[in-house]
């Protein structure tokens, strides 16, 4: 639905990112593009540099290189108040009560909406003159989940934001996001190692892999120009009439052979194929670092429209 | 005005209690936006401080409007303790503690600068730092008065040159602001604490050496002198209240002519007659003392004061040049 609403308008749009530590570079020549108002997921190994990521994006690191503009502006740099950001840790005064918490929120950002920070305590019953040290993990996400939102952000960004909550939490959680961001169109990118979590949340994806983008696009999008190739093995090897689609990653197993390719005209043959899972082809560009990188047109960055097409015709 | 808006958006739609609870309770306070967060955050310490000072002062007022000089030594041996306190208790943890525990991310990340955080959690310190070591000093002084009629502490000694006037400010913003620079860096907080240990220390250490052999040598030497002959007793001129003599291996004895003699001079004779004998052969006339007078010390005070506070705003330009980028 927002597809074609906000195709013209960009929330973020990196070009030619990078971020190189005292030990090395944590990313690397990143570009892409993430459209307004959908929800990205940010899914990449340990030490992809999503954490990298997200910080330059809030404004929390300067990019050793590249830019990054947020809604055509720079981070920080006319309005941080339509950013908000939620580390990994969650980092909150532990003597602050829940209350003085959202108060920091209301003092230290101009268009705060208590009423919206205020519900979603309430709705996971916690006490608001309860100190946060006191608070257990899933109930101190929620308070800094109320502080995010209650900012109003145009702009989310979740940094493993249910990682260390227990399902029924994650879940609970989960829901009151994305009923937030669809009541006030928010853009959200959330980093996750939780694959499954992705299927019936995200509607844009982008992998990030040894420091750079290896694919980001509309999940539609990406799953309907791969497929899933499964039939007999010939020899120690897939079917040589494979062989001119782009692959992304193949596996034997005894007899049979699983591939998931980038077909450019329909892969027929004596096999079955299928549309991959949004897991599986997760999976399979996180398995497979050197298959060709794929960015969709509208995840290209806009100065950068002709490389998408180059790229697939040469491929 | 603008509290004005805030109320009508929290309570635009529905009355308080529609959802069960009620809304919270919206207090009149007399802080807000980031001056509320850091005095929010930092009130257990800045409340110790100045009540710690309330009580020191109440003690000093008290015991001098009753004239006693009971405590005057370890209150002096506390004052110049205190910037030692001060930046490792105060100054140092200022940062670490968001550094270590991620909430500096979490200030920064808000719709503030983080020049703006940096601006409200110096501004605070220091403005703690220097109502308490004010009225320290002022207190303090005030004892001093008193004291040094009835004992010999002179003004150019450690403990009252440092300890009034504006001296102490200075050291403790120094040493606080120096404190909250070594936070910054090491980004931990114990570490932090005991190098501002040491650094504190040493400011102390230096200060005192600069005060004794340059801070000194810059004041206008007054000498006082006498015509009435040296007795026996050897009772010199009565300096006036607080006043420092300079360098007691000076020549004290002046002659008809102008001429000056030492100590040695007469030392060797035993009795009276003798000695008056002798002094009238050197042709003695009386004492000739050199000495700091106390209205020197004002001046003096401001001149190392403002050395000090010129350091202290070369480590705040450094604190805001390093936290613009680091400060995370």
């Amino acid at each position: 639905m927002s597809n074609g609403m906000y195709a013209g308008d960009s929330a973020l749009e990196a070009h030619g990112l990078g971020m190189r530590y005292r030990r090395g570079w944590a990313l690397k020549d990143c570009s892409f593009r993430l459209p307004a108002g959908r929800i990205c997921g940010l899914v990449g190994p340990n030490g992809a540099g999503k954490t990298t990521l997200l910080s330059i994006m809030a404004h929390v690191l300067e990019p050793t290189e590249g830019t990054l503009s947020v809604f055509g502006a720079a981070p920080g740099s006319v309005d941080s108040g339509r950013t908000s950001f939620l580390t990994q840790e969650k980092p909150l005064f532990r003597g602050f009560s829940v209350a003085e918490t959202l108060r920091l929120g209301q003092e230290l950002n101009p268009g705060w909406d208590q009423r919206t920070a205020e519900d979603i305590v309430r709705a996971g019953d916690v006490p608001f003159d309860a100190k946060i040290g006191t608070l257990s993990g899933g109930q101190r996400t929620r308070v800094a989940l109320a502080l995010a939102l209650g900012k109003r952000p145009d702009l989310l960004l979740l940094d493993e934001p249910m990682s260390d909550l227990d399902p029924v939490a994650r879940k609970e959680l989960t829901g009151t996001l994305l009923a937030e961001a669809a009541e006030h169109g928010t853009t959200v990118l959330m980093s996750t190692h939780v694959l499954a979590e992705l299927e019936n949340v995200c509607d844009y994806l982008v992998v990030l892999s040894g420091g750079g983008v290896r694919l980001a696009g509309d999940v539609d999008e990406l799953l309907s120009v791969h497929t899933m190739v499964t039939g007999a093995k010939e020899g120690e090897d897939l079917p040589a009439s494979l062989a001119h689609h782009p692959l992304v990653e193949s596996r034997i197993s005894g007899r049979q052979f699983t591939a998931l390719i980038r077909p450019d005209s329909p892969a027929t043959g004596p096999w079955e194929t299928d549309k991959p899972s949004m897991e599986e082809l997760l999976l399979a560009y996180l398995r497979s670092p050197d298959a060709l990188p794929l960015i969709t047109p509208t995840a290209q960055a806009q100065d950068q429209d002709q490389a998408y097409n180059t790229r697939t015709v040469a491929a | 005005m603008s509290s004005l808006t805030s109320t009508s958006t929290t309570t635009k739609s529905g009355a308080p209690g529609t959802t069960g609870t009620g809304r919270l309770p919206q207090l009149r306070q007399p802080l807000s936006g980031m001056t509320w967060l850091v005095w929010r955050q930092h009130r257990a310490v800045f409340w110790t401080i100045l009540g710690a000072s309330a009580l020191a002062v109440a003690f000093i007022v008290f015991q001098r409007s009753q004239l006693h000089t009971a405590g005057y030594d370890p209150t002096s041996t506390g004052l110049r303790l205190m910037p030692i306190l001060l930046g490792v208790l105060l100054g140092a943890p200022l940062f670490t503690g968001d550094l270590e525990n991620g909430t500096a991310k979490l200030v920064v990340t808000q719709s503030m600068s983080r020049t703006r955080w940096l601006t409200t959690k110096l501004a605070l310190t220091a403005l703690v730092v220097v109502v308490s070591t004010v009225a320290l000093s002022v207190a303090f002084g005030w004892w001093w008065t008193l004291y040094d009629e009835s004992t010999a502490w002179e003004w150019t000694s450690g403990p009252t040159f440092n300890n009034t006037g504006p001296m102490p400010v200075a050291l403790a913003l120094f040493s606080v602001f120096g404190g909250v620079a070594i936070g910054v860096v090491l980004r931990r907080t114990l570490v932090a604490m005991v190098v501002t240990l040491g650094f504190t220390v040493v400011v102390q250490i230096v200060w005192s050496h600069f005060l004794a052999h340059f801070l000194l040598s810059l004041a206008n030497v007054v000498t006082i002198t006498t015509n009435k002959g040296v007795t026996f007793q050897h009772v010199m001129p009565t300096l006036p209240p607080g006043a420092h003599q300079v360098n007691w291996s000076n020549p004290p004895y002046i002659t008809s002519d102008g001429k000056l003699l030492g100590w040695g001079t007469c030392n060797e004779v035993q009795t009276e007659q003798a000695h008056e004998l002798c002094m009238k052969k050197a042709d003695v006339v009386g004492w000739s003392v050199d000495y700091l007078p106390i209205s020197q010390m004002n001046g003096l005070q401001w001149f190392g004061a403002s050395i000090l506070l010129a350091l202290t705003a070369a480590v705040t330009a450094f604190l805001f040049f390093w936290g613009r980028k680091r400060l995370v």
